[in-house]
């Protein structure tokens, strides 16, 4: 086995509805300076590269990842953006290290959601532009179709769903980033059969996460990243599996493989849950739909924590290195999908040696 | 006052090709009223609407395939907003409809209510431009 990787460090800043006055900018360095403190280093000496997730769209600017440097301590240093979910981010930042192109690596993800006046525009032009844009549909109706289909492949209930999201709207409530404990309102129909209540609501947020080879974590007690999977399942509309998460399965695959673990010794799972269904999907894909619903989603998830685009798998893993930290648990797995209308899906295994 | 928001907009355009076989699919549309689609036979895959290679094994293919007009409900879900959140009324339901012949879905509007496994026809415009809009949506067989 090759020497293991750590997360030395974590930090965060945000995860409210909104972030007045504060610049997402401004949100990275909280965040950041949080990790770098978190890991005792300084990052303009100790850390060897940075790895950023981010989509031009979403934030308003092109060239996005041109824009990221100066509040990371990333000036005049190695600095890169995956276009994906920032697990894809950390999935990048691994193979850095284990390649020896470097020791430590800084990972980052935010939410500046609060910033997009017409988020349905822009999840509309995710749409492929010949076959599926023109009908008007709006991105989020694809939710809807994946749901009702799900439900009926796998024999899975509306109210097995509408638990999963009660559940991890009272779990939020011990954690302190979870803004979304209580809902306004009744439950409605939001693309049938998907209701308000069962589907995250935006946030904005920054999750900063430091990796470390085994000889840079200096013997200290270590949250370990023992395996690292992605994969994307057909990504059109047309043909896709309406079903299942493949793409899920595929990346858990890889990701157990690695670690060398299986679902039996996962004690505690951060998995998405954009939608209450998709969290039953993924614990399907994950071989863990038999895990106790206690150990799911401690955190509340996104549903309980708020939808933070491209710094939701970190969010997830940031809620798994905090259980392990914490004692609660020696194994844990991590899962983050793209959102509609994406195919794509990171998993990640995380120990913690006692 | 503190300024605390510079609003800002984003005014781009672009022309999307649809490529061969979206083009060979269009024109099937557009001119005989038939839905094209392409078979990779090593696969067993018949995909809708055409395409000039197969995701699986990425072999070369051809549009030769006609498929429907009748298919089945894969899925269904109710939009009450477009795109901009503004509410639809009447609410507009978009189905998965796989038709006859093809292993792959189309995305569009149900016209009339089916449920999963109902079988639907696609119900087409009389004046036709080549384009997805040709297709009007699906009724209930």
């Amino acid at each position: 086995m090759s020497p293991r990787i750590g997360v030395t460090g974590v930090g965060w800043s945000g995860f409210t509805p909104t972030t007045a006055g504060r610049s997402y900018k401004e949100l990275m360095f909280e965040a950041a300076s949080a990790a770098y403190l978190d890991a005792g280093l300084d990052p303009r000496t100790d850390v060897d590269s940075f790895v950023c997730a981010s989509e031009d769209l979403e934030e308003g600017t092109s060239i996005f990842d041109e824009y990221v440097p100066d509040q990371l301590g990333a000036v005049q240093r190695p600095v890169q953006t995956v276009a994906s979910d920032g697990l894809f981010a950390v999935a990048t930042a691994l193979m850095l290290i284990r390649s020896g192109a470097a020791n430590v690596v800084a990972v980052e993800a935010h939410s500046k959601a609060s910033d997009i006046l017409t988020p349905g525009r822009v999840d509309a032009f995710a749409l492929d532009p010949v076959l599926n844009r023109p009908l008007g549909v709006p991105a989020l109706a694809l939710a809807g179709l994946e749901m009702r289909r799900y439900l009926h492949a796998s024999g899975r209930t509306v109210e097995q769903c509408a638990d999963v999201a009660t559940r991890n709207r009272d779990q939020a409530r011990s954690n302190r980033r979870a803004s979304f404990a209580d809902v306004d309102g009744d439950d409605a129909p939001l693309f049938d059969p998907l209701t308000t209540h069962q589907a995250a609501r935006s946030a904005d947020g920054c999750v900063v996460i430091v990796l470390a080879s085994e000889d840079r974590t200096d013997g200290r007690p270590t949250v370990w990243m023992d395996g690292i999977g992605w994969s994307q399942d057909a990504p059109s509309v047309e043909s896709r599996d309406w079903s299942r998460a493949v793409a899920a399965e595929r990346a858990a695959a890889t990701a157990f493989a690695q670690a060398d673990v299986g679902p039996a010794d996962i004690d505690t799972a951060e998995v998405d849950d954009t939608f209450a269904y998709k969290q039953l999907q993924h614990l399907d894909a994950l071989g863990l739909a038999e895990l106790d619903p206690a150990s799911v989603n401690r955190s509340g998830g996104a549903i309980g924590e708020g939808y933070l685009h491209e710094a939701n798998g970190l969010a997830r893993t940031l809620a798994a290195v905090e259980q392990l930290r914490a004692g609660d648990g020696r194994a844990a797995v991590v899962q983050s999908w793209r959102g509609v209308p994406s195919t794509s899906a990171a998993v990640a295994v995380l120990r913690m040696d006692r | 006052m503190t300024v605390r928001r510079i609003e800002g907009e984003l005014p781009v355009a672009f022309r999307y090709t649809p490529g061969v076989g979206n083009t060979a699919f269009f024109e099937a549309l557009r001119d005989r009223g038939t839905f094209l689609g392409s078979r990779c036979a090593d696969c067993g895959v018949t995909y809708l609407p055409a395409r000039i290679f197969c995701e699986r094994c990425l072999a070369g293919l051809v549009p030769d395939t006609e498929c429907g007009p009748e298919g089945t409900v894969e899925s269904w879900t109710v939009a009450r907003q477009d795109v901009d959140g503004r509410p639809l009324d009447p609410p507009v339901t978009f189905a998965l409809v796989r038709l006859d012949g093809a292993d792959t879905v189309l995305l569009h509007r149900l016209l009339g209510t089916a449920d999963i496994g109902g079988r639907v026809r696609a119900v087409l415009r009389p004046e036709r431009t080549a384009s997805i809009l040709d297709l009007q949506g699906f009724e209930p067989v």
